[in-house]
This record gives C-alpha cells, structure tokens and sequence, in this order.
C-alpha cells in the first residue's frame, strides 16, 4: 500500500511527502505504533510482575476454575475477538468507501466493546463478594492489578471508539483519508491481543 | 499533512511552511503547539525545579557540616521539619529523597529531552515542528500538574517521601515504618502522571525524527544532538513504562493492601528494586546522552573541526542505548540479590564503558589540532568532558563488585553520581542554554558574566563533589543524618564543612546565571541569525524563527559539522548550502 | 466512489474461526490431566499463535514495510530480559 512519491500531494494515507523515506507509513500510523511499544513494556511490568512472583512463590495460586469464573471469562474473550473482527471489518469497509458499512461495524464495535467491559465489572463484582479481593496474598495482588489496567486500557478504548464513531457519523472518513479509523483499530487489536495472553496465563493456568 | 486549528494552518509539509500568524495571545503563549514556545515552557519549569532541587541540596549541608546547629533562616520553617532551625531527621530523609526526585524527574530530565528534545527536534532535521503537535502541548500541560503534586507534599500531615528518591519497598510501603503515608502516595501519583507527560513526548520525537527529516537530512546527517535524543527518547518510551508499572503497584501496596512487595504475603522487596533498577538505568542514560549531543554540536562548533569519528559516535550512541539495558544490577551488587546474576551485571557493566570511552576520546580527537574559540557554550562543554570523564572513571570503580562492596552506599558514589549528573548533564545544559539561547530569545547572554559564572561554577563544584571520594572511602555513608555520631567519622567532619561551604559558594553563584538569563532576555545584544557561525539548519532562520519554522523546506546537501572546509572561504559550511560543484566533505563522514 | 488503491483485504473471517478453533483448544487442554509444564508450555504456545494471528492479520503486520515490523517487535527482547533474568533471582 505505501510506496514513495504520493499520486498527489494531499494524499494523507502515505508518508508525509517531500522527506526523506522514513518508516513508509503515514506520520499518525507510526506514531501509534510507537506508542503499542510503551504499552507492551507497560503490561510488560505488571504481568512480567505476575509470572515472577508466581515462579517464586506458586503456592500461592489455586488451580484453573476454582476461585475464577472460566466458562463466563471465556465467552466474554469470546466476545472481544468479535469485536476485534467488527472493527477490521469497519476498517476494511471505509478501505473500500463503503461509509454505511464503517458505521454499522463501528457500532457493533462500540457495542461489544462495552459488553465486555460490563461483564469484567460484573465478575469482579462477583469476586469481591466470594471475598477474592486484591489484598488477597499475591493471587488477589496480581489478578486485580494486571485485568484492572487491562479493563481500563479497554475503557479509553471504547470512549475513543465513540470518538472515532461520532465523527464517522459526521462524515469525517473516505477511502481517501481514514486514518482515524485505522489507528484507533490498531490499538483495539493491541487490546484485544493483551487480553489473549492474559486470559490463557490468568485463568487457564 | 495539514492541521487546522483556530483560525490559522498550523503546520504544511511539502510546500510553503511559514504563514501570517493570527494566532492569540493564549494560542501562542499558553496553550501553544509551536515546539518552540512548548520547549520554553519546559525550560522555565525545569529551572525553577533546579533552583528548588538546589535550595533542597543546601538544607542538607547545613546539617552534614554543621550537624544539629539552628539553619540561618530556619525560623520560617515549621515545627514538623525543623523546629528552631534545626533540621529533625525525619525531615532529612525527606530532603535527601526530594532533591534527588526534583533534580532527576524535574529538572535534568525535562531540561534535556523536554526543553531541548523539543526546541531542536523540528529545527534541526528541517522539518515545520513535531509530528503531533497538539499531543506535545498535552505533554506539556500534563507535565505541570505532576508538579503540583510533587510540590504538594510538602504540606501534608506526615511530610513528603523519605524512602529516597529510589523509594525502596517495604520502607515506602510502609507508613508504620516511615512516619509518611500521604506524601508517599502523593510522590507515587505525581510520577505516574509525569511518566505519562514523558512517553507522549516520546513517540512524538521519535515519529518525528523517522517521518520528517527533510530531503537530504539522510541518517547519517543527523547532527549527534538529535541522534542522542532519537535514543534517548525510545529509552524513555520503554523504561518510563515500567517505572509506572512499579510505581502502580507500590501504591496499590500503600493503599489497598495488595502484596507485591510486602514480605508478609509472599511479595519481594526486591523485585521492586529489579523493577525500579531495570527502568533506573536507562534513565541515567536518558540523562546523560542528550548531553553528549550537544555536546558534541558546541565542541565541532567551538573547535572549528568536524566531529572526530563522527560514525563511531553515532555508533556509541546506538550502543549505550542498547546495552544500557542488561546493566541495571549493578545497583543491587549489595542487595542480596542472586550472585550469578552480580557477575553477569558486573561484566555487562564494565563492556559499557566502552561506548562512552569512544566518546571521550573523540571529542579529543576533535579539539585536538582546532582552532578553537572558547566562546562561553564551549567551555561549558569542555568541562562537561572532564568532568564526566571523572565520573565515569569512578564508575569503574562500582562495576567491580568486589569493590562496590566497599563503596555501594558512601559518599564515593554521591561523588560519581555528582559528576555525572552536574559535571556531565549540567555543564552541558549550561553550554547548551548558552549557545540556543541566541536563537530562543533572539538576544546574546552576557559573555562576561557567563565566564564569571562557569570559572566560579567550575572551581566550587570540584570543591563540593571532589572530597566526597575521600570521604566515601573513609566509610561515610549515604543519607545520612548526623555524621558525628559515630567516632570514626569525626576525623572527616572538617571535609564535611568545607563541602558544605563551598556548595552555599556554589549555589550563590548560580545567581549569577540566574541573573544573566533574566537581564538578557530583555536587555541582551540583538541576536543575529547565526551568532555561533554553527552549520545546523536552526542557524539559517532568523532569532528567534517563525511560527512553521522555515519559509521553504530545506535542502540538505552534506554532514552536519563541515568545519574549515577547504571548498568555502568561511569556516563554517552549512548543511543546507549549495555549492556551486558538488563538493564532498572535507572530512570522510561515513 | 472514489478510486480505491490498497492490498486487497486478508480473509478476516477465516482468521477469526482460527481463533476461535483455538481459544476452544486452549479451555480443552486447561483441564486435562496432564503435568502443569506440559500443559503450560501449550497454552502459552496456543496464545502466542493467538496473538500473531491478530498482529499479522487485524493489525495488517503482514502487508507493512519491513521497518515498521522491526519497529513493532523491538520491545519483545527486552521484556523477556526483565522476566527471565528477574526468575534466576527467585529461582537460583
């Protein structure tokens, strides 16, 4: 898709023009990629924390099911793939000019988004009533920590996918210039892939 | 790329960069996105947090050198922190930790990639300013408030943080413990929001530097100022997060019982020290390589030469920051930890010296034969080389772990953390104020008074940072409250006084620059467009440049430090010239 | 309707019945009888496939300039550095 020398000028979905050829990509692309770095080292802490603290002291933990919910925490990973596939079919849709389809895909992403959001907050709810809170030795410690900031990365996500849907509605998307939509699906799938790995090291094991 | 904002277009690339300004007054001053303005927004900042860091420092060594007596002016301090002027422990713990948290996050950090990542980034690869400005005003506007909060400890019931500025768990954790619990807390949320202010200044410098270098600008034409700020700001973007994940997870210790550092429960005190560390070292290299940047553009400039082996540094540069990654043990040689680990640690940290030897070596090579002009920029930088030679010498010393058994946690690593940090960082920001200050404000400093400043700077710091070797070696030990009270450090107390005093001599004459930076902004020489005769394109706009920077985008044709070219009756031949024939560096460059 | 000039679009649903396919795998295997190693091992294998899956194919990592592909693993080193190396302190 980016190769050098725009077909014209104002062609935003390329490097910016007339500078050296960088990283072959449009400036806000880049830049969010660079920011994905800060966040992998970020979960990098909290769960290189986790598996740290769990080769050092496995006691600690139960096995898989018996203080958290599998069949529900599922589903609910379940449910973020679909909204990682609803997103990039939003991406895929204003790639081929199709607004109503970004729209509708959007929405649906918005929509399930939330669903998980609300389902983590249920569960947790849950928990605190069961009585596994965080000051619950290492197992409370690092569950709530690493799913907490994994929910408040996915929270910012879901307002900013607001953000992006309202001015999709405003008309503020085209095959010419969607890089709004692109970024904002790159940093859902971050959150979508961090949750991957936290599901499998948080509940399967 | 176009940008609108208010009323007027903020930044185009690809054609005409500068346009009529119709900004307002809080547009362009406040709440400004120019990198410019944002860069001189940090530097006022970061030096009224050097003077408070400052002010702390001398709290201090009135009570090294003159343990228990009333302070001069004590009196307008409350009871909590020195009844009758006389400084109580548990405020001292808070004034070591506070000095070390504002001089580190609020003053040398902001002062070299906030204040300088920002003004030269744009300026010097000849792009309009940042990729994203609006996220680099927001970097800046998040900044402020983590000051407040870092201030606001001050006040609370219990005192600020007092577990050091490295805040080592369980002490920091534990207010049964410390005597603080809200300024702990506070301490923990103030750089939680400045690591976020840090890593959105980041990627923006770091997109910027990879997108918008103009036609020409190719990699190896970077000055070695924005490549040591390339680096250095991936080493923020990926060490600043895990501080914040530390730091999130000492707080949530402090406040809602979790354990991860809490022996209690299974939690390791020293996983927060791997934590801390693994982040910490790369800070101090965040700290230290913006310096050598510019140090390197003042002494090409000063010495009229092209940088000596300028791919080596390049190459220096590239190697401190990866290698500055496998290093961080070494500040836990005494902790316990894992002996194995300290060997690995120790070898990693002795192969590290390497690349900043090069260094050394080659700003010799480049004053070396030169014809030098010892503007008052250059001889800040030639005493940052000294001076970081030193301390980096007395690194050495740490890196053996047999001997940092001895010297882990005395005053010789208070000395080589000095040297680093003033006589390497701040020396040269002092050269670097010095030298783009012309192009800031559009005014000269004084010189006069800028020599008076750096010879009496020179001689009093050496005499307040020198005999902290000797007295590290003695065995006086760091943070330490009354020194007096044990025998065997009595016989040192004189060199105690004599440190104390000097430092009340140097900190007075840091008014000198104080003074000399104020009065100038409105009663310095005109500046002219390039004062230093240097070759960055930041010399080819006038002082200070437009909103958008250059009227064209500049076309870069030859390596930045094209000194006493043979092709040019001048001394000094500018990236962005274009010579008649195609003529090639005079020094080999690549 | 606009001239449209991009890679043409990766099977995006097949990726998801992948996905799908082996987060069902993954919950199959968690309770198996098998050593904690063994089925560790697995896991961590299933999701890092997972995880690959969503970067080459949602993220588009497959159709980038190699830079940008460097640039997005870079972390990934230094963060097994941090858990590796901080294990040998808890495990000697």
């Amino acid at each position: 898709m980016a190769h050098a020398g725009a077909l014209h000028d104002e062609d935003v979905m390329l490097p910016p023009p007339g500078r050296e050829p960088g990283a072959g990509v449009y400036n806000e692309k880049l830049g969010m990629w660079v920011f994905l770095g800060s966040e992998i080292m970020f979960f990098t802490a909290l769960i290189g924390t986790y598996i740290i603290l769990r080769v050092a002291h496995p006691t600690a933990w139960k096995a898989p099911g018996e203080v958290l919910a599998v069949p529900i925490t599922a589903i609910n990973t379940f449910l973020l793939i679909c909204s990682s596939v609803t997103m990039v079919k939003a991406f895929a849709a204003v790639q081929d000019g199709n607004l109503s389809g970004l729209r509708k895909w959007l929405i649906a992403t918005v929509l399930i988004g939330s669903t998980f959001v609300g389902v983590q907050v249920y569960e947790y709810r849950h928990l605190i009533e069961k009585g596994f809170v965080p000051s619950e030795g290492l197992y409370g410690s690092t569950f709530y920590t690493m799913t907490g900031f994994h929910g408040f990365h996915v929270t910012i996500g879901v307002i900013c996918l607001i953000f992006v849907t309202w001015r999709a509605f405003q008309g503020r998307y085209s095959a010419k210039d969607y890089r709004g939509v692109e970024v904002i699906g790159l940093y859902w799938h971050f959150v979508d892939l961090v949750w991957i790995i936290l599901f499998t090291i948080v509940y399967l094991i | 790329m176009a940008t609108t904002i208010g009323h007027v277009e903020e930044v185009t690339l690809g054609g005409a960069e500068v346009h009529a300004d119709t900004r307002s007054f809080v547009r362009k001053y406040i709440f400004s996105t120019d990198h410019k303005i944002i860069g001189i927004q940090f530097l006022i900042m970061s030096l009224i947090f050097l003077l408070l860091g400052g002010v702390l420092a001398m709290v201090i060594r009135w009570q090294l050198g003159f343990p228990k007596q009333p302070m001069p002016m004590g009196g307008v301090l409350p009871e909590t922190m020195a009844p009758g002027g006389v400084v109580l422990p548990e405020f001292y713990n808070s004034l070591v930790t506070m000095h070390g948290t504002f001089m580190v996050f609020f003053a040398i950090m902001p002062l070299l990639v906030g204040v300088f990542g920002n003004y030269l980034i744009p300026l010097k690869i000849g792009a309009p300013d940042m990729a994203f400005p609006r996220i680099n005003m927001a970097s800046f506007w998040i900044a402020v408030p983590a000051g407040f909060l870092m201030l606001a400890g001050f006040f609370v019931e219990g005192g600020h943080a007092a577990a050091g500025w490295t805040s080592y768990a369980p002490l920091s954790e534990r207010a049964d413990l410390s005597g603080v619990s809200m300024g702990q807390i506070l301490w923990c949320i103030s750089l939680i929001v400045l690591g976020l202010s840090s890593i959105l200044g980041s990627f923006n410098y770091i997109t910027t530097i990879i997108n918008m270098r103009a036609p020409g600008m190719w990699w190896f034409r970077l000055p070695l100022s924005i490549w040591s700020l390339f680096v250095t700001a991936i080493l923020v973007l990926l060490a600043m997060p895990i501080l914040s994940g530390a730091i999130i997870m000492l707080l949530f210790d402090q406040t809602i019982g979790t354990h991860f550092f809490g022996p209690a429960q299974g939690g390791q005190p020293l996983l927060w020290q791997h934590l801390f560390w693994f982040f910490g070292h790369p800070e101090v290299y965040i700290l230290i390589l913006p310096a050598m940047g510019m140090a390197s553009d003042i002494i090409a400039n000063g010495a009229r030469k092209p940088i000596f082996g300028y791919t080596s540094m390049v190459l220096a540069i590239l190697g401190i920051g990866v290698l500055g990654w496998g290093v961080w043990g070494h500040h836990m040689f005494m902790s316990g930890m894992n002996p194995t680990l300290g060997t690995q640690f120790m070898i990693s940290t002795m192969l590290i010296a390497v690349p900043s030897a090069i260094k050394v070596f080659n700003w010799l090579g480049t004053m070396w034969m030169g014809n030098i002009r010892f503007h008052v920029p250059m001889l800040h930088a030639m005493a940052f080389v000294s001076m970081f030679t030193i301390g980096g010498l007395s690194g050495i010393f740490m890196a053996a772990t047999p001997v940092d058994i001895y010297i882990h946690y005395t005053y010789f690593i208070v000395a080589h953390l000095h040297y680093v940090l003033f006589g390497g960082s701040l020396f040269a920001i002092f050269a670097a104020v010095t030298f783009w200050y012309p192009k800031m404000f559009g005014r000269m400093m004084s010189p006069f008074w800028g020599r008076v400043h750096f010879f009496l700077t020179f001689i009093f710091y050496n005499l307040v940072f020198f005999p902290m070797h000797n007295l590290g070696l003695h065995g006086h030990m760091r943070r330490i409250y009354d020194p007096t009270q044990y025998d065997f450090l009595k016989p040192v107390q004189p060199i105690n006084e004599l440190i104390s005093i000097s430092a009340f001599l140097l900190f007075a004459t840091q008014l000198i620059f104080a003074v000399n930076f104020i009065v100038s902004w409105f009663k310095g020489a005109k500046a002219p467009e390039n004062p230093w005769e240097d070759n960055g394109l930041e010399w080819t706009v006038p002082s200070p440049p437009p909103h958008g920077n250059f009227v064209t985008v500049p076309q870069v044709y030859r390596a930045p430090y094209e000194y006493s070219s043979p092709f040019v009756t001048e001394d000094f031949l500018p990236q962005n010239r274009e010579l008649p024939e195609a003529a090639p560096s005079a020094a080999p460059h690549s | 309707m606009e001239e449209v000039k991009h890679a043409p679009h990766p099977n995006y649903i097949a990726v998801f019945i992948a996905l799908g396919v082996l987060t069902g795998l993954e919950l199959f295997i968690a309770f198996l009888p098998w050593s904690q190693m063994t089925r560790v091992l697995i896991l961590i294998g299933l999701a890092v496939w997972k995880a690959v899956m969503v970067a080459l194919y949602y993220m588009h990592l497959r159709f980038e300039p190699q830079r940008l592909r460097w640039l997005a693993v870079a972390p990934l080193p230094l963060a097994v550095i941090l858990v590796f190396i901080v294990t040998r302190e808890f495990r000697w």
